[in-house]
Formats: C-alpha cells, structure tokens, sequence
C-alpha cells in the first residue's frame, strides 16, 4: 500500500495544518478568546493526521482528547473554521457554540465525544455494531489515551467487540503520561498492546512520531475490519510537548517533567521528521514545504478571523437542543 | 376485551416494534432468554442478530445502544434490575443524557434503557431499588413508570418510537399482574398521566406497585373518604396539569412512590403543586418514599418501603381526622 506523492503530500499537509491549528487555539487561550480549556495536541499530530486521513467519509472516528482531536478532525474533511469557533463559544461553531470543546460532523462520520475519558470504548462499540449491522463496510476507528486504558470501560468494550468481530480499529496515544500520571506507575507493562492479549486480537506498536507508519498500521487494521475480520488495536508511541492543558503545571506527580525527556521527544518532532524525509526522497522541494506552510498558516488566520468575528449564540437555544421534536 | 400478564404485554410491544421497523433491536445479558420474561421468545422470531446476548458488561450494553442509536437504529437495551443503571451511570446520566445537547443538536439518540424496579421480593440493597428520583433529576432522559399491562404496552410502543432516550421501568412485582389489553395496535404518550379512580377529598399521586397499594386503601376506606389516585406513568415529561387540576378539587395532596423519600419523587411534585396552586391546598401535603436507609434484604424490607398503613396515616394527617379501623 506504497502512497502515491500526493498522498504523501497530504498527508504532510494535515501534519502542519494540526500543528498551525493548535497553535492558534493556545494562543487563542491565553487572549481570553478559547472559552473553555484546552488540551494541546502538540507533537501527537501523527496519530490523528496518518489515522484519519485516508478513511472513508462515512468511517466513524472517536477523536482524542489531545487537541480536542483537531488533527482527527480535520483529517477527516473537518472544517477548522467551525472547530475553532466552537472553541470561542460562537454560533458557527459545529455544536452552535454550546459543546465548546466538542465537535461534530455527522456526513464525516464524526459523531462527537464526551469530556469523560474512558467513554471512548463503549461509544465506538456502538458504531461499530451499527457498522457491523448495516453491511456497509463502514469501520470505526477509536482514539484513546495511556490513561483511558486503565479505565474499565475497556476491558468490556474490546471484549465484546472481540467476541462480536466488529469493525473496530483501536488507537491509542501512548504518551506516557495520563495528566501527571506517568504510565509506568498507571500500567505494569511499556506496551499497551499487551492489552490486545486476552482479547485475541492483532495488535501492533509503533512510532507515533511517523506519520506513515501510524498510517500503513491503522489502514492494515482497517482493512481487517472491512473485511469482517475484526477489531485490532494500533499502539502510537508519542509525546505531548505541552502541559495536559494549558495553565496547569507541566509535571509528572508533583515535579516537572524531566528537561531532557521534552527535548528528546521534540528532536523527532513528527512534522520536521516528515518533512525532512519527503526532501530527502525528493517529493518535495524546501520550496513546496515553504508554500505548504504558508498556506496552513494563511487558512488558520482566515479560520480564526471568522471564529472571533462570528456572533455568539443566543441562549434561548439551549432549551431546544435536549430533545429532538 | 383479553387479559393478559404486564410481562406479556410488553414483550407484545417489543414484537410488534421489531417487526415494524427493523432497525429496532433488544441488547442485554441474558435477552434472548429474558430474566424476567420480558425479552423471552423474540429470539425464535427476529433471531439473534436483533436479539443479542452479552457479555456481563453493563458500561458496554449502554455504549451499544448510545453509539447505534446516533448511528441509525433504535436500540432497547436491558438492564435486567434498575439497581444495575448505576454501574453504566457514565454511559447513561452522563453520555447518553448529555450527547445531543453537547453537540448542539446535531445527532439524535432513539434509545430505550429497560430494567426492572422496586422492592417487595426481598432481594436487598442491590436489587430492590428504584432509582426514578435519579433519572428524573438528569435532563435529558425520559422516564416511564408503567403500572398496569395496558400502560405498560402502551408507553413502551411510545418509548421505541420516540427520538430520545427513554428510561423505562417495570416493576418487578408487577409482572404477573393480568389486565385489560385490546388486540389493536395503540400507544400511551409519554407525559399523559391516567386517573386511576376517581375522587373527590384526597389526591394520591403514585407509581408503579404503589399505585396498586393506592387503589386498595381508596377501595377501603371509600365510605369514609374519596380518594382521587393519578398515576403519571411518565415522570419526564410529567403531567403536573392533571395533578395540579386534582388538587384544586380535593385541596390535599399525599404522594407515594418506592424511591428514596429524600430529595425524591414526592418531594419534586409536593414542590411543583406547591408552586403551581399554594392557596389551593387545605393541609400540608405529604410524601411516602423508602425511608433514608437501603433496602434491606428478607422480611425487614417492609419497615423501609411505604406500606398501606403508611398511606392510611398519610391520609389521616391530610384530612385532619382518624379513619375507620
């Protein structure tokens, strides 16, 4: 499943749209116009860019919490425009400026997520059983952290997709950390795969920071699920450079994460690594990077304009969104 | 007109739902033999791919059902004892509640949470609950108390068909009740409450078994006083005009049903009428409930849930004045 240049192309595109992406939303944080908090993505793009961008339309995609699943999102076709206006309170905002760290976009296949980490599991089980059930082939592909993955929501999600062979691919971000926790005091094993095991299912661990090999792992689980194979779970080995969220202390239980741990990780920074590669193999010209990156930045500028100039919502719409007529 | 059990009218309203529109399905532990009957023989006419057992794992039977429900179908999930709604309460007071609303609308959720309620079988703290204060206090659930086979078809047929979750709960004691169930096709509206005697000195507004234990006290002090007994089969929505209209005529009111009293069910609708017509009443109303104690297990059940000499007292505090041994 060798990728065509364009391909490539688009995929390194993705890659400096989620980074261009987060940064207008932390930015847009500390200038008091990000309404609610925010958890940045940055140096995860690779798992949600190279998960989601070659899915189908209407695969469904439980988006990570990390970047409140920007680079899921507009992987898979979102509008950046509604993310960050949701993320500034606004009425253009997919979930009409009432979700805030929410988003939505049901044609895409992208049917939300819930601020409880854990939830991830029995939702996508639910899609992946209507998937199964309407014979469409569709596949659902779940985002997840280390720290969701101490959660037993787990245990009876894979299990029962196991035993029901849905079309289910399960990705985690293993980013060492679940807020302060580091993963060796939360899990007695370095690899989440190990959690594949009892379930029976394929499991493979790779570099989250290779947005091609996040790519190829989850198509070959995709494929398997399309073909009524079965879920299989996909272990991105990533690194978030932030602090959980902006404005808590960046710190593994009660003291900073270690300096050379942050700049160990920032070294294989997935967007340079990519980039350097797609030159090195003559894909693209330092030119073209230069004009992708121009691009990213000019329609993050255009996205964020029209969040901050969009009105806010009126709340008389809140008493209509509980209940469908 | 036929009689026939609760428990077989609402398997009737399960048939004749599945057989009307296919995307409805039944998911639960131990569905396709139905603990309590409910469920029983669907399997041998709609087979197990809309009849599906799983395994003991409540947080995924309601992931199922929320993540199929905004992916086109209608599940009814079972939760064999209304106790167990608890163990999946992310799934359901958080997720299940709040999706649509958090996301702006934008996904619908035609679901049915069915389990079992209430005391009187002596099964202790674990199995005896009925948590109706719960969900009546989470916006975004629908709630049905079914108290005779008819109503209980009835709001089920209603409950499958409405587009948003609907919890419903039988009770448990009331499974072998016959009754009145016409051949023809029907459905109860939620949020329409039934007059089950009329009265004119006393206004009971009870739930589920109560509303039997109601009808027996009204049956035995009829020469003394008229008892008015309304159930609202439906808490969310929940008819107060038709309790509000009661209590004008008679000025009193007692409210009884199997939760616990504190912060429950009768103290929502004591409040309400209170708001509604103050000056309408000629006693302070009263509210039988669970005492603030667990349920427990074996014959010391009966000092904690409401008993007819509870109602009889109740009665006799509202009308200022002993009744006849």
């Amino acid at each position: 499943m060798s990728l065509t240049n364009e391909q490539l192309t688009t995929l390194y595109t993705n890659l400096v749209r989620a980074r261009r992406m987060d940064e207008k939303l932390v930015q847009g944080l500390a200038d008091g116009k990000t309404v609610s908090f925010f958890h940045s993505g940055q140096g995860e793009e690779a798992v949600g860019v190279g998960g989601c961008t070659f899915l189908r339309p209407d695969d469904y995609v439980y988006y990570h919490h990390r970047g409140h699943g920007l680079a899921h999102i507009i992987s898979k076709g979102g509008s950046p425009k509604e993310f960050i206006a949701e993320h500034y309170g606004k009425a253009t905002g997919s979930c009409g400026g009432i979700g805030a760290i929410h988003s939505v976009d049901p044609a895409l296949g992208i049917l939300g997520f819930s601020g409880t980490i854990g939830s991830a599991f029995p939702v996508s089980l639910g899609w992946g059983l209507a998937a199964k059930k309407n014979g469409r082939q569709q596949v659902t592909v779940c985002f997840f952290g280390d720290g969701a993955s101490n959660r037993g929501t787990l245990h009876e999600a894979m299990n029962m997709a196991a035993v029901m062979k849905l079309p289910i691919v399960w990705v985690c971000h293993n980013n060492l950390y679940a807020q302060y926790m580091p993963l060796r005091d939360a899990f007695p094993s370095e690899d989440i795969t190990s959690l594949a095991v009892p379930f029976r299912m394929p499991a493979e661990s790779v570099d989250g920071q290779d947005v091609v090999a996040v790519h190829e792992a989850v198509q070959t689980a995709v494929a398997r699920a399309r073909a009524g194979e079965g879920p299989s779970l996909v272990e991105c080995k990533t690194y978030r450079y932030r602090a959980h969220a902006e404005g808590v202390p960046d710190i593994a239980h009660y003291e900073p994460r270690p300096e050379s741990e942050i700049e160990a990780w920032k070294k294989r920074d997935p967007v340079i690594l990519f980039g350097q590669r797609l030159m090195e193999d003559g894909v693209l010209t330092r030119g073209d990077l230069d004009r992708i990156e121009a691009e990213a930045a000019s329609e993050m500028d255009a996205a964020e304009r029209f969040a901050a100039d969009s009105p806010s919502p009126d709340a008389a719409i809140l008493e209509h969104m509980l209940y469908s007529d | 007109m036929r009689e026939i059990r609760y428990l077989d009218a609402m398997n009737e309203a399960l048939a004749e739902e599945m057989a009307r529109d296919e995307r409805v399905f039944v998911i639960g532990e131990d569905v396709q033999a139905g603990t309590f009957g409910v469920t029983s023989r669907l399997v041998q006419h709609f087979g197990p791919d809309r009849v599906i057992d799983t395994p003991l794992s409540e947080t995924a039977v309601a992931g199922s059902c929320l993540g199929a429900a905004m992916a086109g179908y209608r599940p009814v999930g079972d939760f064999m004892f209304a106790d167990f709604i608890y163990i999946a309460a992310n799934e359901i007071m958080i997720n299940t509640a709040k999706w649509r609303f958090a996301h702006g609308g934008r996904v619908t959720l035609p679901l049915v949470y069915l389990a079992a309620m209430g005391g009187g079988a002596r099964n202790g703290p674990e199995h005896s609950q009925s948590p109706e204060a719960t969900i009546m206090h989470t916006p975004g659930l629908k709630l049905a108390v079914p108290s005779t086979p008819y109503d209980a078809k009835g709001l089920l047929k209603s409950a499958i068909r409405d587009d948003n979750p609907v919890v419903f709960f039988y009770h448990k004691r009331l499974l072998g009740l016959r009754g009145d169930v016409p051949q023809e096709e029907y459905t109860i509206p939620l949020g329409v409450a039934d007059v089950k005697r009329a009265g004119d000195d006393v206004t009971v507004v009870a739930t589920g078994q109560m509303v039997h234990q109601a009808l027996a006290v009204a049956a035995e002090i009829e020469n003394a006083v008229s008892l008015e007994v309304i159930d609202p089969r439906s808490l969310e929505p929940l008819d107060i005009e038709t309790i509000v209209a009661s209590v004008k005529k008679t000025g009193r009111l007692v409210v009884m049903d199997e939760d616990t009293r504190r912060c429950g069910v009768g103290a929502e609708i004591v409040m309400q009428v209170i708001e509604h017509c103050f000056d309408s009443l000629d006693a302070p109303p009263q509210r039988l409930g669970a005492a603030n104690l667990p349920i427990p297990g074996g014959y010391t059940e009966r000092h904690v849930l409401p008993q007819p000499p509870d109602l009889r007292a109740a009665i006799e505090a509202v009308i200022g004045q002993p009744l006849p041994a």
